[in-house]
């Protein structure tokens, strides 16, 4: 009966085996290899960085990877500190005036030598009003760029002013190289150690080595930069072997399971993200600075950071991190005391009614990504008798809104402070939108005088008493509560080895590991 | 003769069907470029300042703005928009200073790859599951292919695509996790994009297989000695597919859709996520353009829909 029914079938039989053997090629017979090119990384970032122009980028994620591919007369060190990287030499002759002597020899991915007439180059087009970069609100204290010879730049400023090394942070592109306007395909080139070959906007960055740039034996000879806006992709590339590195984008949850696997090393390092709650001071109950401390007591920072956030933060005590030349810890902190918010919100004459909340409604606007942390301070600030709405956002919404001061309550975060200048980018009564950053409305005269002083003066010990000054008023006036600084959490494959964190999150390090095992890094350059 | 001919052609009902239809996009490409114009242009967000950052000269975001004539009122760019449509001009993208149909062109082939990937597996799936659930209602295959209905419909594509991601990625190795190559690289997305639907035309084709059985012409050729299963396969299955070809057409809106989250999930290259960074970054010539294509191709689809209709079920004419 069988038979039969098999000799009428045949066919169909046939059609069916054949369907199943083309399932099984499909599937590879086997295990689906990953392999990459020799020497080659690749490193998940989670969105397409805006600008492979230096003169233009002012995203973290241009500016991570530009990083790579240009170098700058100054950059920082892991203590927010600027030290030489074109400059051999750095003189300061006047509180106006910055001498940099030029390192010879260093040479751009083309092999042209790069000079003064290039940095000069770089600084006019990023000056030049066609540009419109937004760098060039950055660099307006600059009065005027002058070498005086090819190894010599001279930079003044219109008036003293301290932070002026941040002046010369910009990557450096080769005198002559156009703005990116329509049709311009090409990146620029820089004296890095990598040169971009390849980018497909929200698909990838190819970079390689470039071959005039001095790199130690083993080091990556290419990084595939792959945008994964996924967070669970990212880390199921990382545990698949697909990505070697991950930084500071892959979800707390998560890491316990990816350090379970034994090729993969999570690291955790201080960094200098600066996390905080700010609000508006428009509004008239938030200028109340006890109901501003009362909430700051309701919020219990620790708890948060042991939970939610997996231990991968430092509680802080103002924007600048124990690892800044300016840090001054000593300063009035708010440790968790709800009684104490309770008795605070009593004397500023908001009591607690029957049901314990004291008519104080408030609107917490957020991100879908921080609406969680959202709910967590909805219920702390409700055992104090504070309501609070949340309202989730998408980001370009919730973005405009924050900078229009359309906000009672917000929590955001500041990447990669060096100078203590930021804090007059934040705090300054006339720094407020669209002229500078500080979206809440904080307006104080003894802070407008220190942080105008810590500006413009120059010696730093008595800069360092200024912002010491200023890290006490912004701790007890509370223009933002301070959370945490986060950490530096970096999920990297083990054949990555000696990367060296940076406490801002920099992917410096990247051009200098080593590749262990088969599929290793290249020959030593030079 | 060729006059003739010609004459012909152009009394051909399904040819004066099809030129009717694709003459009604054109108020649809209206209605939906004018709403999509409005509300993106409605919701807060400046793309200026997206693209320039927070720190830029108020100078030269008021430059910017000007040069990307967004500082002209909202009636004259709108009429500027409808007048670069009509010439077939989308305009130019914001944040990527490339045209908007360079742009489409470039993602939208990867799109289709994997909306028709998806719809093969929703068919490859639903067939048999619908067969198995309509022939015998109430049996162990219906309970089982009812099942996986109620699961394909409601699990996420966001948690699915995850999910076989770590099965035949991570634990099988079978596949790549994410990117756009070979046919390895499309069986998972097309599986998640496919799932529900498959899930919703088994369903479907259960419900018109069970209601046909019950015909009277099932109950004639019954009674002329045709087995079950042959009157079910001659007579019953091409009369249930009437219905279930018009889901396809329908659900092509939701299958479209599907692929903006899948897209997203597997770093697929289409115009899905061409869409999502555009709506981030505020890009509003580039959003205008993918929901515009969105719209013209389920437009387009359901036409073939209506064309196919026709050719599976001899009662229905196009006229």
């Amino acid at each position: 009966m069988l038979t039969v029914w098999i000799s009428e079938n045949t066919a169909r039989l046939r059609l069916v085996a054949q369907i199943a053997a083309a399932l099984v090629a499909l599937a590879g017979c086997g295990h689906y290899r990953t392999d990459r090119p020799p020497g080659t990384i690749q490193v998940d970032i989670e969105t397409s960085p805006t600008s492979t122009d230096p003169r233009f980028a002012t995203d973290a994620t241009s500016s991570r990877i530009n990083e790579l591919i240009f170098d700058s007369l100054v950059k920082t060190d892991r203590n927010g500190q600027f030290v030489g990287h074109l400059a051999d030499r750095i003189e300061r002759p006047s509180p106006t005036e910055i001498v940099f002597h030029l390192k010879h020899g260093v040479r751009f991915s083309d092999g042209r030598e790069l000079t003064a007439r290039d940095v000069i180059f770089t600084y006019d087009s990023i000056l030049a009003p066609e540009s419109m970069s937004a760098k060039r609100a950055g660099i307006e204290e600059l009065k005027s760029i002058d070498a005086p010879d090819d190894y010599t730049v001279v930079m003044t400023t219109a008036h003293p002013y301290a932070p002026a090394l941040e002046l010369a942070t910009e990557g450096i592109v080769p005198a002559g190289t156009p703005l990116p306007s329509k049709g311009t395909a090409a990146a620029p080139i820089g004296s890095g150690p990598f040169q971009m070959v390849g980018y497909a906007r929200d698909e990838a960055a190819q970079l390689e080595r470039n071959p005039y740039y001095i790199y130690p034996s083993g080091a990556p000879r290419s990084i595939l930069f792959k945008i994964v806006p996924d967070p669970t992709v990212r880390a199921l590339e990382l545990a698949e072997g697909v990505c070697d590195f991950s930084g500071n984008n892959i979800e707390y949850d998560v890491l316990p399971w990816l350090g379970s696997h034994r090729f993969l090393e999570v690291s955790k390092t201080p960094g200098t993200t600066y996390k905080y709650l700010s609000f508006n001071f428009r509004d008239p109950r938030l200028r109340d600075v006890r109901v501003r401390r009362a909430i700051a007591y309701a919020i219990d920072r620790n708890t948060i950071v042991n939970t939610i956030l997996r231990g991968t933060a430092r509680i802080a005590t103002g924007m600048l991190s124990p690892e800044n030349w300016a840090y001054d810890g000593n300063v009035t902190a708010y440790s968790y005391d709800p009684t104490k918010a309770r008795q605070l919100l009593d004397q500023a004459h908001y009591a607690a009614g029957s049901n314990g909340m004291r008519g104080l409604r408030f609107e917490y606007k957020t991100t879908p990504e921080g609406a969680r942390l959202g709910e967590v301070f909805q219920a702390m600030l409700q055992r104090v008798g504070i309501e609070l709405t949340i309202r989730t956002l998408d980001f370009a919404t919730y973005y405009a809104d924050i900078q229009a001061g359309s906000f009672d309550l917000t929590s955001l975060q500041w990447v990669g402070i060096n100078d203590p200048n930021s804090y007059c980018m934040v705090f300054d009564s006339k720094k407020t939108p669209p002229h500078g950053q500080n979206r809440g409305y904080y307006s104080n005269p003894a802070m407008d005088r220190l942080v105008e002083a810590g500006m413009s003066t120059v010696d730093p010990e008595a800069r360092k008493k200024i912002y010491g000054q200023v890290q006490q008023l912004a701790a007890e006036e509370l223009p933002y509560v301070s959370l945490w600084w986060v950490d530096n959490v970096a999920v990297m494959n083990r054949r990555l080895v000696g990367f060296d964190a940076y406490p801002n999150g920099s992917f410096r390090s990247l051009a200098t590991v080593t590749l262990s095992g088969p599929g290793g890094g290249g020959e030593p350059s030079q | 003769m060729a006059p003739a001919a010609a004459e012909s052609r152009r009394s051909d009902p399904v040819i004066n069907y099809g030129v009717r239809r694709l003459l009604a996009l054109i108020p649809v490409a209206l209605g939906v470029a004018t709403l999509t114009f409005a509300i993106i242009h409605l919701v807060p967000g400046d793309p200026v300042v997206a693209m320039l950052g927070e720190t830029a000269a108020p100078a030269d975001i008021v430059g910017m703005r000007h040069q990307l004539g967004l500082d002209r009122p909202l009636l004259e760019q709108y009429a500027a928009y409808l007048g670069g449509l009509a010439v077939g001009d989308l305009g130019e993208s914001i944040s990527y200073r490339k045209p908007v149909s360079r742009l489409i062109a470039e993602r939208f082939p990867a799109t289709i790859e994997l909306a028709a990937a998806g719809m093969l597996v929703a068919v490859l799936l639903a067939f048999p599951l619908g067969i198995i659930a309509g022939s015998n209602p109430g049996g162990a295959g219906d309970l089982g292919a009812m099942g996986f209905a109620i699961v394909g419909i409601s699990i996420p594509h966001i948690y699915l695509g995850p999910l076989l991601m770590i099965l035949f990625s991570l634990d099988l190795r079978w596949l790549p996790l994410t990117g756009r190559g070979g046919l390895e690289h499309l069986v998972l997305p097309a599986v998640t994009v496919g799932t529900a639907l498959a899930a919703i035309l088994a369903r479907m084709l259960r419900q018109s297989l069970i209601r046909v059985r019950e015909s009277d012409y099932m109950r004639t050729a019954l009674s002329k000695g045709l087995s079950a299963r042959a009157a079910l396969v001659r007579h019953g299955l091409k009369n249930a597919l009437t219905s279930v070809v018009t889901i396809i057409g329908l659900q092509m809106g939701a299958l479209l859709s599907g692929t903006l989250i899948t897209e997203m999930i597997f770093s697929w290259p289409g115009i899905g996520r061409l869409l999502i960074s555009a709506i981030g970054a505020r890009d509003y010539p580039v959003v205008e353009g993918c929901v515009l294509t969105f719209a013209i191709t389920y437009v387009i689809v359901n036409m073939a829909t209506d064309l196919v209709y026709a050719i599976i079920d001899p009662r229905v004419r196009i006229s």
